[in-house]
């Protein structure tokens, strides 16, 4: 069977679908657009047995993925049980990284330091990078992990990220939804950070 | 007893993006969608603008505590 093609700029976000997450959901996406990367989750992809076959497909198609463990915990709702789909896709990602290493880079991330040696010792050893809970911290650390050539100043990415963030609930309202994992308002996420790019861009060339 | 940490990966990027009409025309968006999300970004970009003409111009706000998405509805 070929090897799926790989999108060399797709970044795979393996993150929680939860408001508390939102802000930095933001800034993930904001971000990823100006190391001109493209973003790619799996909110858009309906239930079913053949969800998981096409979240593979999704990870085997992307060259990076970011898999941000900070939220993986136990749910306050009754019955109280631990959130797996974040493990879950981490350790096909792993698989498909360990079998075909050239294609694909993984990233592990999480808010506080040493956190993961607790949660998920098997990783113990795999260095991670700490957003420490905010925007601001998601766009440095992004910055740490892909390095590109003309990537603007974080002072620009976080107005960047400030401008998005200030028009979400507009942004939700335009997009008919309240949620901004559905797939209308992650479409309308991607155009406003793809056109903050452009704005940055344009000021450097003034 | 903990292992010594493996260093953190980075990524060198070079391969070259998609222009950005294209990345806009994959999204899918109708143009008259696309107008109205712009033109809600124009004012929060004018606003942007503003604040860093302001007292607070320069600041960093790189720490700053994350905050929940339903303010000012």
């Amino acid at each position: 069977m070929p090897l799926p093609l790989i999108n060399p700029n797709a970044v795979f976000l393996n993150i929680p679908y939860d408001d508390e997450f939102q802000p930095l959901f933001t800034a993930y996406v904001v971000g990823i657009y100006q190391l001109r990367l493209i973003p790619f989750i799996t909110s858009g992809i309906p239930g079913g047995e053949r969800r998981l076959d096409r979240i593979l497909a999704l990870i085997q198609s992307c060259r990076y993925s970011i898999h941000d463990l900070s939220r993986v915990e136990i749910s306050p709702s009754s019955p109280a049980t631990p959130r797996f789909n974040m493990p879950l896709e981490l350790g096909l990602t792993i698989t498909w990284a360990k079998m075909h290493p050239k294609r694909h880079t993984w990233f592990l991330w999480e808010s506080l330091p040493r956190r993961i040696q607790k949660s998920l010792s098997d990783l113990d050893g795999t260095d991670v990078y700490i957003h420490s809970g905010t925007p601001g911290g998601v766009l440095a650390e992004l910055r740490n992990a892909f390095v590109r050539e003309d990537t603007p100043p974080l002072s620009r990415m976080m107005d960047a990220y400030r401008a998005v963030e200030a028009e979400i609930n507009r942004i939700l309202r335009e997009a008919g939804s309240r949620n901004l994992y559905s797939a209308s308002a992650f479409q309308a996420l991607c155009l406003v950070a793809l056109d903050a790019w452009r704005r940055i861009q344009a000021d450097f060339k003034k | 007893m903990m292992g010594s940490a493996m260093p953190r990966p980075v990524a060198y990027i070079t391969a070259r993006p998609a222009p950005i009409e294209v990345q806009i025309k994959h999204l899918g968006i109708p143009k008259a969608r696309q107008k109205r999300l712009l033109a809600i970004m124009d004012q929060a970009w004018a606003r942007v603008a503003k604040e860093k003409e302001g007292p607070l111009a320069g600041s960093d706000e790189v720490n700053e505590k994350s905050t929940n998405a339903s303010a000012a509805d």
